[in-house]
């Protein structure tokens, strides 16, 4: 095969990259475990995610998420070789929310080829597009260094924030400490979250999810111009779509609308929405 | 099963160490859900015990297929098989360990206590580069404390089956005390998980060594002394009515998984204890299966006493929550913005304090606290910037009073229903300034529809309506809307005035004067009325109000 890009670019499944576009810049993913019910499934592939979040409000224990083994990574990454690229940018989701990172990272020592590891220090589009723009830079043949200051410069602008329903799945999750000290929310509160440097953090809390969503609004106004843009939700594309017509700014000529992975879906919980949104 | 060695045996051949493993792993399987049980550690990627099970078990597979000759060849083989089958982050780790096992015994044929010591020094030095930013209280430090441990024993001996005991040994010690350098584990009261699980292995290892049986069931047996002792009140549950704890002896020598599996089907939060032959079993039950422990274990043995306690009986019947848990208010620190909030009832305390209120003052409607009892409240608060809600008019100026008297910036945010000093609540947004937050509560005030159900004290007639002693009536926004017979009307008038169709929620804030399934039953009622409407019932715990409703 006659490869165009200079570098094989590859991520995992949590960057929620629509599959259309996954083939468009020949993006390598590597899909994460869920396990249901005692059954594991890879993210995506065995599992629609419209099944998983009808099933999740119903399930007796939380679903649990596994990171890709390292060995997994390690025959990926043999594969790409095979495919006959000479360089690897793998870039992944926050290491401080998820293992994924962490097994590429293992992986990729056990090669003496160049194989560059990154902490996308985001999850979903807000790693997706970081990802999005390294392979558009291979594709145009730069220079790893020069796709790599891409990839940083999208990592500096890239803002997520999303509304999720409850607080519930949040707070099973474990991974969030102030979710923890809202442990005794007695009302039903549903929480506005921002996704910076690799941590979830408060920024607001609504009762009503037209309020929130008005919230979310704002968040995203008071950004400026943007340069991408991707409404992000659980299984609540109606809602979303309504929200990406009200917000969709004009110069934004491919908007994305994801139902996000069952990976975030799981310790978000169903009917959360939310953006990525790439700052000019 | 300890034919294949003897006590003074000096090193391990490829097929004792693969036999150990196995051991390993069969105990760690056998503990799998007590190590699962313990995942509370802040990134738990999936469940511990189940994944290293996985990972372990997918080593084994590997390690199964290589000659039994060289050991350092078998590590390796293991380690390979841990790398691929690693999964969740206690299985990267323990892939890690044996990864740095297996290259710290490389070249040996067989394995001598030296070559273990080397294979752990290895094992902890790569598991603490495995990951990227290693925090102590973990399965590293098990492992570290094994590591150590293994080093300082070759001044004792040179019988590599002696090291396992002395390293099994550290890493309990070590897995104990995980709690005191892992804040989250000393909250939850719980030891890591990983570094457990690692114990567990090298456990199995032990039981192999002394011939013990390695697949007995994972019935946690405990020390008599502390079964139904540590059992806190404040977590029964639907279907927890009763807890029943029983001591017998039985006829005939325990079996503890049937033992088990029985008292399951009766009941939860089982726990079995043993001492000197006497056994003490504890379970939370229905009410109508209080007696079926009892009987169950009447045909084993003879009961020697019986204890049950209606856990209920102990919980506040109109909060459905246990009465002796604490408010806890926020803590702040300088630089933080305090907020004081008026509460008129125990409920909206509590919800109050869950929403981040750092300090209470109690009053309401007919007892409006003084100037003096809101500034004491926020006075001694280590921040300078505080925001009061009075949620009533007729503490407003007194709130007022209080901010001017103060030395500190304060800001009164003119609530003057609880429902409106609720959402202004919601809007204290962390890291954000003093004036910010003022103006977004202000707003929030607008955003919300109060309405106060109560029993007419007297007859009266305000803006054309006629209200007669005795009778139901509703404000909407502080203005009376209607006066009606009952309490359903009372309500149904409110959410018509305030054109609750329009909204998304309605919460029902339920005071002192009405029980709980009065309550609910109201509850429901609104519900059938209002179908597109979420219906949210809270305990308010306000006196002379039945209910106080928020619509948004």
């Amino acid at each position: 095969m006659e490869n165009q890009a200079s570098s094989a670019i590859v991520t995992d499944s949590t960057s929620d990259i629509p599959s259309e576009m996954l083939e468009r810049y020949q993006i390598y993913q590597i899909q994460v475990d869920l396990t249901l019910d005692g059954k594991t499934y890879l993210d995506g592939f065995d599992l629609s995610r419209n099944d998983f979040y009808k099933r999740l409000p119903t399930l007796k224990d939380l679903p649990t998420t596994a990171s890709p083994s390292s060995g997994r990574f390690q025959t990926l990454y043999e594969r790409v070789f095979q495919d006959g690229f000479s360089e690897i940018i793998s870039i992944h989701a926050s290491s401080k929310l998820s293992g994924i990172f962490n097994s590429a990272r293992l992986a990729a020592q056990d090669f003496t080829a160049n194989i560059q590891v990154i902490d996308s220090k985001q999850l979903s589009l807000g790693l997706g597009f970081q990802v999005i723009q390294a392979a558009r830079a291979a594709q145009r043949k730069l220079p790893r260094e020069k796709i790599l200051d891409e990839v940083r410069s999208i990592r500096e602008r890239v803002r997520v924030f999303a509304l999720l329903d409850t607080f519930t799945y949040i707070h099973r999750s474990g991974r969030v400490s102030w979710a923890k000290a809202r442990l005794g929310s007695l009302l039903n509160i549903k929480p506005i979250v921002e996704l910076k440097d690799g941590e979830v953090l408060n920024r607001g809390l609504a009762r009503t999810q037209r309020n929130g969503l008005r919230y979310l609004e704002e968040f995203l106004t008071d950004l400026g111009p943007l340069e991408y843009l991707a409404i992000l939700h659980t299984n609540a594309a109606e809602t979303g779509q309504a929200f990406l017509d009200k917000v969709l700014p004009p110069q934004i000529c491919e908007p994305l609308l994801v139902n996000v992975t069952t990976i975030i879906g799981t310790h978000v919980g169903p009917n959360g929405i939310g953006f990525a949104a790439v700052v000019k | 099963m300890s034919e294949e060695k003897s006590q003074n045996q000096q090193t391990i051949t490829g097929a004792q160490y693969k036999a150990l493993i196995n051991a390993g792993l069969t105990w760690l399987r056998t503990n799998q859900e007590s190590v699962n049980a313990l995942n509370v550690f802040p990134v738990p990627d999936g469940d511990t015990g189940t994944n290293m099970v996985l990972t372990l078990q997918a080593a084994v597979d590997e390690m199964s297929g290589v000659p039994d000759k060289k050991v350092g060849e078998i590590a390796e083989r293991l380690a390979h098989g841990a790398l691929m089958g690693a999964r969740g982050n206690s299985g990267v780790i323990l892939s890690q360990i044996w990864r740095g096992f297996s290259k710290g015994i490389e070249n040996c044929t067989t394995m001598s206590a030296a070559c273990l010591v080397e294979g752990l020094k290895q094992a902890r030095e790569t598991a603490y580069k495995g990951v990227v930013r290693p925090v102590e209280g973990t399965i590293l430090t098990v492992c570290k404390d094994m590591a150590i441990a293994a080093e300082k024993s070759l001044k004792e001996t040179d019988d590599p089956y002696q090291i396992i005991k002395i390293v099994t040994d550290a890493a309990q010690v070590s897995v104990d005390n995980t709690p005191n350098l892992l804040d989250v584990l000393r909250e939850a009261g719980v030891v890591d998980a990983g570094g457990k699980g690692l114990m567990h292995i090298f456990e199995g290892m032990v039981r192999f060594i002394d011939g013990e049986p390695l697949d007995i069931t994972p019935v946690q047996v405990q020390p008599l002394s502390i079964i139904g002792q540590q059992e806190a009140m404040n977590s029964a549950e639907p279907g927890q009515d009763y807890e029943v704890i029983v001591d017998f002896t039985p006829h005939q020598p325990l079996a503890l998984e049937t033992f088990y599996q029985e008292l399951e089907n009766i009941g939860t939060s089982i726990q079995v204890g043993e001492g000197d032959g006497m056994y003490r079993m504890h379970i939370h039950v229905p009410t109508e299966k209080r007696y079926e422990p009892i009987d169950y274990t009447m045909s084993l043995g003879t009961i020697t006493k019986v204890h049950i306690e209606n856990l209920m009986i102990q919980m506040d019947p109109a909060a459905g929550k246990p009465k002796e848990e604490p408010i806890k208010l926020a803590q702040v620190s300088p630089g933080d913005i305090a907020l004081v909030t008026v509460s008129p009832g125990s409920g909206f305390s509590r919800i109050f304090a869950s929403l981040g209120a750092a300090a209470l003052v109690e009053g309401g409607q007919t007892m409006n606290p003084s100037t003096q009892e809101i500034l004491a409240a926020f006075e001694d608060l280590p921040t300078d910037q505080v925001i009061i809600l009075p949620n009533n008019k007729n503490i407003v100026m007194a709130a007022n009073s209080a901010a001017e008297l103060s030395v500190k910036q304060v800001r009164v945010i003119p609530s003057v229903t609880v429902p409106q000093g609720l959402a202004a609540m919601l809007r204290l947004i962390p890291g954000q300034d003093l004036e910010t937050v003022t103006k977004e509560m202000e707003t929030a005030l607008t955003e919300v529809q109060s309405g106060e159900i109560t029993t007419a004290v007297r007859d009266v007639e305000i803006d054309g309506i006629d209200v007669k002693e005795g009778q139901i009536i509703s404000l909407h926004n502080g203005k009376l809307v209607g006066s009606n017979e009952n309490l359903e009307d009372g309500c149904l008038t409110f959410l018509e005035a305030a054109k609750a169709e329009d909204y998304e929620l309605i919460t029902m804030f339920y005071g002192e004067n009405i029980s709980q399934e009065g309550a609910e039953g109201m509850a429901e009622l609104i519900q059938e009325k209002y179908p597109d409407q979420v219906v949210e019932l809270q305990y308010g715990g306000q006196p002379h109000y039945q209910f106080i409703l928020s619509i948004e």
